[in-house]
């Protein structure tokens, strides 16, 4: 008896009318599992088994072992990539996320403007990225550009290539993002107007002041929606091509190397196998950077 | 307290008016420019133009294929949401609204691949869209975008979906209508905000797309206006005025669109917590 109660709860009770759909039903899914097959699932199994081959897309792949990945471990242009994405991460997480967090809680307290504010920082985040990129080369021009044209209002002789000289070219491409941070700010805006009011009042009452009440109360409640922010705005980071490849293309030598830019260039080179491998440690870093920010956000507990 | 209420106000203000300088003062810079000559713009960038002329962008629009690249773009953002719309809202529905055997586990399997850096995919969709002989075409470019933002659309109209009340379907059923009338009469018009959300998403998403039009194309007639732009910097490399125009002419599209779905773009961005 225990047996068939048991076969009966582990697939869900389908009625009469739904089995009478299956067909429908089916059908209806598979458009969508023609597209989860062909562009999700059998693209990542073939990522992950031929980023062990040597491979150049005409004939067939050849197993050999680990030699992409240590080929990739003692190449200073990967290793410099790297670097960079920790440092980009570094102040994504900081900064960006900081700043996007920081104007969610000026809009909340609706200072007059507040919704011009909100609807005109979206603007850099509906147009092209590559061609923000172009824009922002133009504004780092040195003989036309915005920047040196105001400096120079200082100091007349000044001149830099921003996007062309070391150290430089690095927080180029960043300032390119750095303060773009407008899904950070709806979402942290979202979750600031889903804490209910009481806990305002109450706070208050007990005499906390304004700033004892963002510290105490505002942001950590307001912590799942900073953990998203930092989950879609690392990720960003590693899917970060145009601002890079339009602008400095990898350079000043590899100052602005990306993973992104390291696994075109292979498969322009026919070097598939390689740049499946490149692939991998895009995937598996986007991974870790999931795992250590859920936890750290402790973002799966609720509060109310 | 009075001066530190002041304070407080003072330093609002200042992060308002940054935040707008930062966004709206490039793209005005560069409207502004495409009306410059070149001579203006390296002389003075920051002066308003002398004079309000469109010769620039008739040429443009004359001598290089911009009405094709426009098009090219309207194609695959535009066939590729429409197309993807239907298919995962035809998804999300029998997800949303029935129970079978395996439905979990596709809900899961299909909002999971938000997970995967698209980029990492790149070798075997390429050779995907080889294979298939799209190479090289804006109908392979299109094939691609119907697979971004899956994970966020089944997300967003499967709650659209669960919004409908159950007992309109059931109604229906009674009256005789069949399944697919269910569908498309009753939940489809119903889920219409979802619809606008994700759709506003995906396309605003693929029309802006550089990374897979720039590895799938490679002739002049096939190029999206991204990518056209890339390729105007090199050809008109020191003509700037063309360059800023070129600018103008891929940048407003996006911002028209924006301007007119705002609410909707502002609300799903918020909802989603995602974009690209």
């Amino acid at each position: 008896m225990n047996a068939i109660r048991r076969r009966w709860a582990l697939r869900p009770r389908a009625g009469r009318l739904e089995r009478a759909n299956y067909k429908w039903i089916y059908l209806f899914l598979l458009p969508t599992v023609i597209i989860f097959v062909l562009f999700y699932a059998v693209p990542i199994v073939q990522v992950f088994v031929t980023s062990f081959t040597r491979w150049d897309g005409f004939t067939d792949p050849e197993f050999n072992g680990l030699r992409n990945y240590i080929n990739m471990f003692t190449n200073s242009a990967f290793l410099q990539s790297l670097k960079n994405l920790f440092l980009w991460c570094l102040v994504a997480a900081v900064f960006h996320v900081g700043f996007g967090t920081l104007v969610a809680f000026v809009l909340f307290y609706r200072p007059r403007g507040w919704k011009l504010t909100r609807a005109v920082f979206m603007i850099p985040n509906v147009i092209s990225a590559a061609a923000w990129a172009m824009i922002y080369r133009f504004i780092f021009n040195n003989d036309f550009g915005v920047l040196n044209t105001i400096i120079r209002f200082f100091d007349p002789d000044f001149n830099v290539q921003w996007f062309y000289q070391s150290p430089w070219a690095f927080w180029a491409v960043t300032l390119t993002w750095l303060f773009y941070a407008v899904i950070v700010t709806l979402v942290v805006l979202g979750d600031l107007m889903n804490i209910p009011s009481e806990l305002g009042e109450a706070a208050r009452l007990d005499g906390a002041t304004g700033w004892q009440f963002i510290r105490h109360i505002q942001l950590p409640l307001c912590r799942g929606a900073i953990g998203t922010s930092v989950i879609v705005s690392l990720t960003a980071r590693i899917a970060m091509y145009e601002q890079i490849s339009l602008t400095t293309a990898g350079g000043p030598g590899n100052d602005t190397m990306s993973l992104s830019i390291l696994l075109v260039n292979g498969i322009l080179d026919y070097r598939y196998g390689y740049a499946n491998a490149v692939g991998v440690v895009m995937f598996l870093i986007g991974l870790v950077i999931l795992f250590v920010v859920n936890r750290l956000f402790r973002m799966d507990e609720t509060d109310y | 307290m009075k001066l530190k209420k002041g304070l407080t106000r003072t330093f609002m203000y200042a992060i308002e008016i940054f935040v707008i300088v930062i966004s709206a003062f490039p793209i005005l810079w560069v409207i502004m420019s495409a009306f410059k000559t070149n001579g203006e713009i390296l002389t003075n960038p920051l002066a308003l133009p002398t004079s309000i002329t469109l010769d620039t962008f008739a040429y443009l629009f004359e001598a290089y294929n911009f009405p094709l690249y426009f098009l090219n773009s309207l194609l695959a953002a535009g066939v590729s949401t429409v197309v993807s719309l239907l298919f995962y809202s035809m998804g999300a529905y029998v997800i949303a609204k029935f129970k079978f055997p395996g439905r979990q586990l596709l809900y899961i399997l299909f909002t999971i691949t938000l997970l995967v850096p698209s980029h990492s995919k790149t070798q075997p969709i390429f050779s995907l869209v080889m294979q298939l002989g799209l190479y090289d075409s804006i109908w392979g470019v299109t094939f691609v975008y119907l697979s971004m933002g899956m994970a966020m659309s089944i997300f967003i109209l499967k709650a659209g979906f669960m919004a409908v009340p159950k007992t309109l379907d059931d109604a229906a059923i009674v009256d005789g209508a069949s399944f697919l009338r269910v569908f498309w009469r009753i939940n489809l018009p119903l889920a219409k905000n979802a619809l606008t959300t994700a759709g506003v998403l995906m396309f605003l998403n693929n029309w802006n797309e550089y990374y897979f039009a720039s590895l799938l194309t490679v002739s002049d007639s096939q190029r999206t206006l991204p990518i056209a732009l890339a390729f105007f910097t090199s050809e008109f490399s020191y003509n700037y005025t063309q360059l800023f125009s070129a600018l103008t002419v891929v940048i407003l599209p996006g911002i028209l669109l924006y301007a007119v779905a705002q609410e909707k773009v502002q609300v799903s961005v918020a909802t989603a917590g995602i974009k690209g």
